[in-house]
């Protein structure tokens, strides 16, 4: 069990650690040097590994018998019971009595919610940021300049401050308890992407636009059969960063969600943490969900590991 | 790269498709007969739960929608619910919080709403509804549950150090020599050769399990599992008068000496230090006698569940037993009573019909239903008595040391003032210091100072 689910967990970084210097003519030659390379690099990644794996032995372990056994690198009285409780398979009573928090966890509704706001922020922001980063990078229009760094200012805001004039914008549109009210925030741009974009936009060549609308071809067709083209790669960059943040939001999706229609996992996790100041978390419950709803995102990662990284260089013509 | 494309685009298209669906709908508290109730004790929730479906019966036409937020997500939600007008009708309170929410007008006086309006002090356990008046004198909560403090100890702890728990319910401690109480965690104490703390060739620096576990510094809610025991045995009070004290008394030698003979238990090697504890966010006393830290600890009634849900680690479920807080130097035992309320948000669409709920909430059937859960003690009497006997018949434990107390009137009510968030801010790193070692008790006076100044400047 183990053996098999931790390297899937360690598929990222491996991909990152970059391959020691070959010599071609003699591949096979032994040095010190070499070894003591392989040596650290090979320490390095396990212990990036091992909080995954302390994470995996806590949600194996019992919670009520967890402390007896803290020093212990196996999982304490091994147990399914974190994982039951995330996909809600035991009764409130039952998990009570693990130590659990005893909440219904309505766990597929909460994964579909998350899954929802995730996409429906990515594709907004995205695009609407791809828009906007044309505009600042290619358009000319007066005080382009100053509209953009006062636009940059935006960056400097903490989300603290923006919490409460959002919250009762969202609650005066009728939109608090709904996917869409968690989604709205972020969802036509944030000040990151647009300038994110921009840079890379600002590295096309200016030829091939311009041949373009000597063709008589128009801004928007421009913009869309040959500027998102040819940012394939940092646009799809800045999509997987925006559905992972989006994935991991907590604090403002709990303010807007009241039910379980609107609750998205982060949320619907929370009942695994401290429920009052005295108890302590369920800690196996906590590590299994943390676990689970970390997955689609490492997920993610394995499939688009190499287009990340492939997003640094370019193609086209520079 | 076609497939690639081909891929993401049938992806967005068919989570777009989904999403747009998913939409619509709104919330907020409403007149339409469904009242939202809030807490953050999920333990607490399907006695409640009950106590609802109990309601929903005898009202036709009204209904309960019960929440449950864990702790700290519960007061951020509170406090914008109150700004946006998205708050629940009917919410658990605590008097760390109360005061607090009374200055802002965001809680109905329970006096003015008729179903509410006649409420009894005496029906609960004394004291118990006084600390829910405001300044003004009216009723912003009603009494649902108490909790008092005692000693949990592990029972193989205590017979392989040959002491027989009889021993345990008779303690004494005082802030010369420790007492009774002293000796009793010395002997429990045992260090890493397997040397009692009170044996020669003792090693304090490599202690494997201390006598008695710790909880903190304190600080940030006057000591109540950690020194509030000793202090309050000591005779002394927090404020001049409670609830709404103004004035400090942090500077009084009953105070400090107790401190100084309790935070130098630590340096002794019978309680852990602030470190081995995980400093400000301290793992439990139950944790703490889990896992062979500590064989004795102080904690609060509302944690009995917790405590006899441990096991060891090959499943078998610890023996835990309770003492009550030892008898200090004024001749009697102390325990800090402390108690939760229900109160009406003036939020709600629908005052009368919250206190309705509230009403039924501190009402014989409820805490009957509550009592019989054995979660806590409800603030009734008769529900207190069948917590009790729940606790006898289902865990095979006397929980009089908890009870006890309040029969004896040996207990002090929660220091209840204004400017608790303030209180607590200041005092948690100045008495966390006093625990590390790297501030003197004598520094407390000058907290002092501080602490009676925040109330010349907010009067």
């Amino acid at each position: 069990m183990t053996t098999d689910t931790t390297p899937k967990v360690g598929a990222a970084p491996p991909a990152m650690t970059p391959d020691p210097p070959a010599t071609p003519r003699e591949p096979h030659r032994f040095s010190a040097g070499r070894a003591l390379a392989w040596t650290f690099m090979i320490l390095v990644i396990l212990v990036s590994l091992f909080p995954f794996y302390w994470m995996l032995r806590t949600a194996l372990s019992s919670n009520n018998a967890l402390y007896a056994g803290s020093d212990n690198l196996l999982p304490v009285q091994t147990s399914a019971g974190g994982f039951e409780r995330v996909f809600g398979l035991q009764t409130g009573q039952e998990a009570i009595d693990a130590g659990g928090a005893g909440q219904a966890i309505n766990f597929w509704r909460y994964l579909f919610n998350s899954v929802v706001v995730a996409t429906l922020i990515t594709v907004g922001q995205v695009f609407f940021s791809a828009m906007a980063a044309y505009a600042f990078a290619r358009l000319q229009w007066k005080h382009r300049e100053k509209v953009f760094a006062f636009f940059l200012a935006g960056l400097m805001i903490p989300a603290i401050f923006t919490l409460l004039p959002n919250f009762v914008l969202i609650k005066q549109l009728g939109l608090v308890d709904t996917l869409l009210g968690i989604s709205l925030p972020t969802m036509f741009m944030t000040p990151f992407a647009v300038f994110f974009l921009r840079q890379f936009f600002l590295g096309i060549s200016r030829e091939v636009e311009e041949a373009a609308l000597m063709d008589g071809a128009s801004k928007v067709r421009v913009f869309f059969r040959l500027i998102i083209p040819m940012s394939m790669a940092p646009i799809t960059t800045l999509a997987i960063l925006t559905y992972i943040a989006a994935w991991n939001e907590y604090f403002w999706a709990l303010m807007v969600s009241y039910t379980d229609k609107s609750r998205v996992l982060t949320v619907a996790l929370g009942v695994f943490k401290s429920q009052t100041p005295q108890t302590g978390p369920d800690w196996s419950g906590l590590m299994a969900a943390t676990l689970v709803a970390a997955l689609p995102m490492l997920l993610l990662f394995m499939l688009f590991a190499k287009r990340i990284v492939n997003s640094i260089g370019f193609s086209g013509i520079k | 790269m076609i497939t690639f494309r081909q891929r993401i685009r049938t992806a967005i298209a068919l989570l777009t498709a989904g999403a747009l669906t998913a939409c619509g709908g709104t919330t907020g508290s409403s007149a339409n007969g469904t009242i939202e109730y809030w807490l953050w004790d999920s333990a607490q929730q399907p006695g409640y739960q009950k106590c609802a479906d109990a309601f929903a019966q005898a009202n036709p036409g009204l209904k309960i929608h019960i929440s449950q937020y864990g702790w700290d997500a519960y007061w951020s939600k509170l406090t914008a619910g109150f700004i946006a007008d998205t708050a629940p009708d009917v919410f658990t309170d605590h008097l760390s919080k109360f005061a607090q929410y009374v200055d802002l007008k965001v809680l109905r006086p329970l006096d003015d709403l008729g179903p509410t309006s006649d409420i009894e002090d005496g029906d609960y356990q004394p004291g118990l509804a006084e600390l829910w008046k405001g300044q003004d004198g009216k009723r912003y909560g009603a009494p649902k549950d108490w909790d008092t403090i005692a000693i949990f100890y592990d029972a193989a702890a205590i017979k392989a150090a040959g002491v027989d728990p009889a021993e345990l319910q008779t303690l004494t401690w005082n802030p010369q020599d420790g007492g009774t109480f002293e000796k009793l965690i010395a002997h429990l104490t045992i260090d890493e050769k397997g040397v009692r703390g009170d044996e020669p060739g003792f090693d304090k620096t490599h202690v494997k399990t201390h006598g008695l576990g710790s909880e903190g510094s304190g600080g940030g809610g006057w000591g109540q599992t950690q020194w509030s025991a000793f202090t309050g045995s000591a005779g002394w009070q927090a404020t001049d008068k409670n609830p709404w004290g103004t004035k400090f008394n942090l500077d009084q030698p009953a105070l400090q000496d107790t401190l100084s003979w309790y935070f130098g238990l630590v340096q002794k090697g019978y309680m852990p230090s602030y470190e081995e504890i995980g400093g400000a966010n301290a793992i439990g006393t139950d944790k703490q006698i889990q896992s062979g830290t500590a064989a004795m600890g102080l904690s609060g009634s509302w944690m009995i569940s917790s405590f006899t849900k441990l096991t060891d680690a090959a499943g078998k479920k610890l023996d835990i037993g309770l003492a009550p807080t030892p008898i200090g130097p004024s001749g009697k035992r102390a325990s800090m009573f402390n108690g939760l309320a229900d109160s009406v948000t003036t939020l709600s669409k629908q005052p009368e019909n919250a206190a309705k709920w509230v009403k039924f909430l501190s009402g014989e059937e409820c805490q009957n239903i509550i009592g019989q859960s054995g979660v806590v003690f409800p603030a009734r009497p008769a529900g207190t008595d069948l917590a009790i006997a729940y606790n006898k018949s289902e865990r095979k434990l006397d929980v009089s040391p908890f009870t006890q107390q309040v029969v004896d009137k040996t207990t002090f009510l929660f220091p209840v003032t204004t400017n608790a968030a303030d209180i607590a801010a200041l005092m948690a790193p100045r008495l966390d210091a006093v625990y590390i070692g790297s501030s003197p008790i004598s520094s407390l006076t000058k907290l002092n100072t501080q602490l009676d100044d925040l109330f010349k400047v907010a009067q």
